[in-house]
């Protein structure tokens, strides 16, 4: 009788591990090209036939094997990227596991090239698993791996493939997460021999305007990190623009992973900043020293743990916190034109246009695509990182008196800058200003309630009634002094007094409303306290047709600009519009 | 119209009559003046709508006859006229202007365009100088409210009694309170409840020593002189119970010296915040302490010496109310009572027979 427990031939065992790190056409080209990348390649291209499920082939100009390696390459747990435990703590190479070859030359047909010096280079054939053959050949430096018939030893795998486009959509995925923290490399991907992305070495913001336009580029505004070891770089989106946030990346030392934990803390940090409901873009980069995170969590590596995460996200939700303090949200009326109009010089005729069919591959990632060499114009043209958004900045305040004010239809107040004119929504400003206010009132004591003559006598709904009862101690903290009177009927002794036409009992009508029923706006909100703040900003602040004096307008210009977020009232909504002097002498023809 | 006037006559006539005027208006003829001429005398009226203005002047009037005149141009016209008589010929819209050597015509509208000003029956009306009016216009109507959201508020309410008359106004957070003896009452009791603005017309357009007429139809309420008159909506509706909500137990009360007071107080708004304008009083026997505290601006504190021999109590005041209330205090010492730090503080003249009174509630501190 054979003994019921055996050791698995190589083989077998190598399908079983391929299943963790191989899943699908884009887990190969995911692998592979981290591989260019840890050879040194400064430019990787990836082709694929029907969504990978034919074949796979990725080729790169990095430092290539010599025979020896090449073949010790397809043997499980051989890497030249760690030698010794120990290094496992400061991974900084993509793999490390040794794993990635062998487990897909186990799962298809595959093929290697590959050469240290231009000359003569070693071409090694496997198929499921066994070594076919190992050849010399002449080729340049550099690798070339093909891997096709993917899964078709493992039928079980195969019967989870989806359609091709869906595969060439998540392998293209898979490329371009790996193009946003390579910028100095270029890529390109074809799918049945269509181009669907050619990139060229570029700024972040560059690579992410050939990627998806320059809209998206234009969006962004760059999230300046501190110097030193710890610090977080990037772009994030303007608020305003904020839509649906599917392009969320973060990176650590370069290595992309997925976190939704900090999606939400960066969400949390744009608070009362976008529309509820809408999510910003961020491509964030943060600098860690090696040894404060463990990437070795999972085979795949798209998740990392952190040392000390507390200070990560610290450090996260303040640089992007600070970095929307400075914006106003809405850009200027004259967004820059886009630099691509300006700086690609060359016939458009020449520039090779990838056609997108609906059918096939991704088509939102089609772009107009260049050669390197465009590239290199385009960076010495376009002077590097110039970030048209920039001109968004409000002006730094302190350095200058207060300007000039005039109100416009009671409802706008304009102020004429050294660069241009704001025009300031005052309902929009009064929120934003009334909002920290109340919320500081909360953290701090202090404060008054300006007691009636003619307390507020109001019946309510049965629901208003109980929130009243409820919050009648918080309320009293912003003001509203409530006495519940029995049969749904309330007393308000007391009302803040924000200004000159505030109208208490209206207010407090609105926000009981609000505070018991819901509404989005209060539904977004972190806590009680948060809550009554947006509420009380939203239902008491000057309203628009209200005609102000200049007193009244100076006060809520500097009252405003003394805000922590400026920029947007409580809804997300923008508080300022630029109009540049520069915008104004285009409009002239003056240009 | 054909007629003759003086200069003089006719430019303080339009002067009266301007400032009814509205600046901006969507109905054109309102920025004209009515010019109606008839008999010896010729009367100039103007509106917005809700507050109309009628003078009449001396005119020797050739053909009798009416037309409305750009009131703006023709005020100015008439500023820059030589001191010499002015005539005045209006050929149906038209109106020429002679003066001297100068000539002007203008373009006006039709009279029939004109609106037509309220009916007031003045068989039944009550007398008044128009002195002791002015004076409880100016000791009250400043204390309306500004705030749209409740009517009432902005106007002043006027209560007409057998034997007194007493106008009050409060926006809610303070209230001022006048009465005076009527000796002539002549019409039956009456609350109105009259715009300020329409006060304001009243004080400026009455010589103190006139004696006036005031009458009311159901919507309006007219003030007549010989020569002059406003006419004004009354705004509807139930005036709040004022008498219930001044205090008749404040047991604490201090004399303080009013332009010490005053002076104080003005300090101490310097840094209080201009959105609260809080001060806070503390009262101690003898003295009343004032401290200010704003966040992010800085502090101050001040000293008075008043009489005063209650327990310590510390209220918190909006300084800007304090201050508009005691602008009309005539006497030299100045009666504040209180009972609690949340109840309302009335100000009344320390001498005299109290015929004018002043509440302010506090702000609640809440540190």
């Amino acid at each position: 009788m054979t003994p019921r427990i055996q050791i698995l031939p190589d083989h077998v065992a190598n399908q079983i591990a391929a299943g963790e790190v191989v899943e699908r056409p884009a887990s190969v080209v995911k692998e592979l090209v981290e591989n260019a990348l840890d050879a040194g390649a400064s430019r990787i291209d990836v082709s694929l036939r029907n969504g990978g499920k034919t074949e796979i082939r990725v080729a790169d100009d990095g430092c290539g094997m010599d025979r020896e390696d090449a073949l010790l390459a397809l043997d499980r747990h051989a890497t030249s990227k760690i030698r010794q435990a120990e290094d496992l703590a400061r991974i900084s190479s993509l793999g490390f596991r040794g794993e990635a070859l062998p487990s897909i030359a186990a799962v298809s047909r595959f093929s290697l090239e590959t050469a240290s010096e231009d000359g003569v280079g070693t071409g090694v054939r496997v198929a499921g698993g066994r070594l076919q053959a190992a050849d010399e050949i002449a080729r340049r430096r550099g690798t070339t791996v093909t891997a096709a018939g993917l899964f078709g030893n493992v039928p079980a795998r195969a019967k989870f493939l989806r359609s091709a486009a869906a595969e060439t959509r998540a392998a293209s995925e898979a490329v371009i997460l790996l193009a946003l923290c390579n910028l100095q490399v270029g890529f390109s991907l074809r799918s049945n021999d269509r181009e669907l992305l050619s990139l060229g070495p570029a700024t972040l913001r560059q690579r992410i305007g050939q990627i998806w336009g320059e809209e998206e580029a234009s969006s962004l505004i760059d999230l300046d990190g501190p110097d030193g070891e710890l610090g977080v770089t990037g772009l994030i989106q303007r608020p305003d623009e904020a839509r649906t946030g599917r392009r969320r990346f973060t990176f650590a030392n370069a290595r992309p992973f997925v976190d939704r934990g900090l999606g939400r803390l960066v969400d949390e940090a744009y608070r009362t900043t976008v529309v509820p409901g809408l999510r910003p873009d961020y491509f964030l980069f943060l600098n860690l020293p090696a040894e404060s995170m463990d990437v070795n969590v999972h085979p795949a590596k798209t998740e990392i743990r952190f040392r000390d995460r507390e200070r990560v996200e610290r450090m996260l939700v303040e640089a992007v916190r600070r970095r929307l303090a400075r914006i106003s949200s809405t850009p200027p009326l004259d967004r820059a034109p886009e630099p691509a109009a300006v700086v690609r010089p060359t016939a458009p005729a020449e520039a090779p246009r990838a056609a997108a069919a609906a059918g096939d591959g991704a088509p939102a990632l089609v772009r107009e695509g260049s050669t390197p060499d465009q590239f290199a114009l385009f960076m010495t043209e376009a002077g590097g990182d110039e970030e048209p958004s920039e001109a968004g900045e409000i002006e730094p305040l302190a350095a200058q008196l207060r300007p000039e004010l005039w109100q416009l239809h009671d409802s706008y107040i304009l102020a004429a800058t050294r660069r241009g004119l704001l025009i300031i929504d005052q309902h929009s400003a009064h929120e934003r200003v009334l909002f920290e206010e109340t919320m500081r009132r909360f953290r701090e004591s202090g404060g008054e309630a300006q007691r009636l003559l003619f307390p507020l006598t109001l019946k309510l709904s049965p629901s208003e009634y109980s929130a009243a009862e409820e919050l009648a101690q918080m309320l009293g903290r912003v003001g509203f002094e409530i006495e519940p009177f029995g049969d749904r009927t309330v007393i308000v002794r007391s009302s803040p007094n924000p200004h000159e036409h505030f109208d208490a009992e209206r207010c407090f009508r609105d926000m009981i409303h609000e505070l018991a029923d819901g509404s989005p706006l209060v539904d977004a909100a972190r806590n009680q306290h948060e809550r009554i703040a947006k509420s009380l900003a939203c239902k008491g602040a000057i309203k628009a047709g209200q005609s102000l004096s200049q007193d009244e307008m100076a006060d809520l210009f500097d009252r405003l600009f003394a805000t922590e977020l400026p920029g947007h009232d409580v809804h997300g909504r923008p508080t300022i519009v630029r109009l540049t002097l520069e915008e104004l002498a285009r409009r002239f023809g003056r240009t | 119209m054909k007629l003759s006037i003086t200069r003089e006559k006719l430019q303080k006539g339009l002067g009266a009559v301007s400032a009814t005027i509205p600046a901006r208006t969507t109905l054109p003829v309102l920025s004209n003046i009515l010019l109606r001429a008839d008999g010896d005398s010729v009367q100039l009226c103007g509106t917005d709508l809700d507050i109309s203005v009628q003078v009449t002047i001396d005119a020797e009037v050739e053909t009798a006859g009416a037309v409305t005149v750009p009131a703006k141009k023709f005020s100015e016209i008439t500023r820059e006229l030589e001191d010499a008589p002015v005539h005045l010929t209006a050929d149906q819209d038209q109106i020429r202007i002679e003066c001297g050597r100068s000539k002007f015509k203008l373009y006006g509208l039709p009279e029939g365009e004109f609106p037509t000003f309220p009916e007031v029956d003045f068989s039944e009306s009550w007398k008044m100088s128009a002195e002791a009016l002015q004076e409880l216009i100016s000791h009250t109507s400043f204390a309306a409210s500004t705030e749209e959201s409740r009517p009432i508020l902005n106007g002043v309410l006027w209560q007409l009694r057998p034997e007194s008359t007493t106008m009050v106004a409060t926006n809610g957070h303070r209230l001022a309170l006048m009465t005076k003896d009527l000796h002539e009452a002549g019409a039956p009791e009456a609350d109105l409840i009259v715009p300020p603005k329409a006060l304001g017309q009243v004080e400026r357009l009455f010589d103190g020593e006139e004696q006036l007429e005031i009458a009311r139809s159901a919507n309006h309420l007219a003030f007549r002189s010989e020569r002059r008159a406003v006419f004004t909506r009354l705004i509807e509706g139930p005036y709040p119970n004022f008498d219930q909500v001044i205090p008749k137990d404040n047991d604490k009360q201090v004399v303080a010296n009013r332009a010490g007071l005053e002076s104080a107080i003005r300090r101490m708004a310097v840094v209080a915040s201009d959105q609260t304008h809080r001060v806070r009083l503390l009262f101690e026997p003898g003295a009343v302490k004032f401290r200010v505290q704003t966040p992010d601006l800085g502090e101050a504190e001040d000293e008075l010496a008043v009489d005063y021999d209650g327990e310590s109590l510390e209220i918190g005041f909006n300084a800007n109310y304090l201050l508009e209330v005691m602008r009309y205090m005539s006497d030299d010492d100045v009666k504040l009572s209180f009972k609690a730090p949340e109840r309302a503080a009335t100000l009344e003249p320390a001498e005299g027979d109290s015929d004018y009174l002043c509440l302010v509630m506090p702000l609640r501190l809440l540190d």
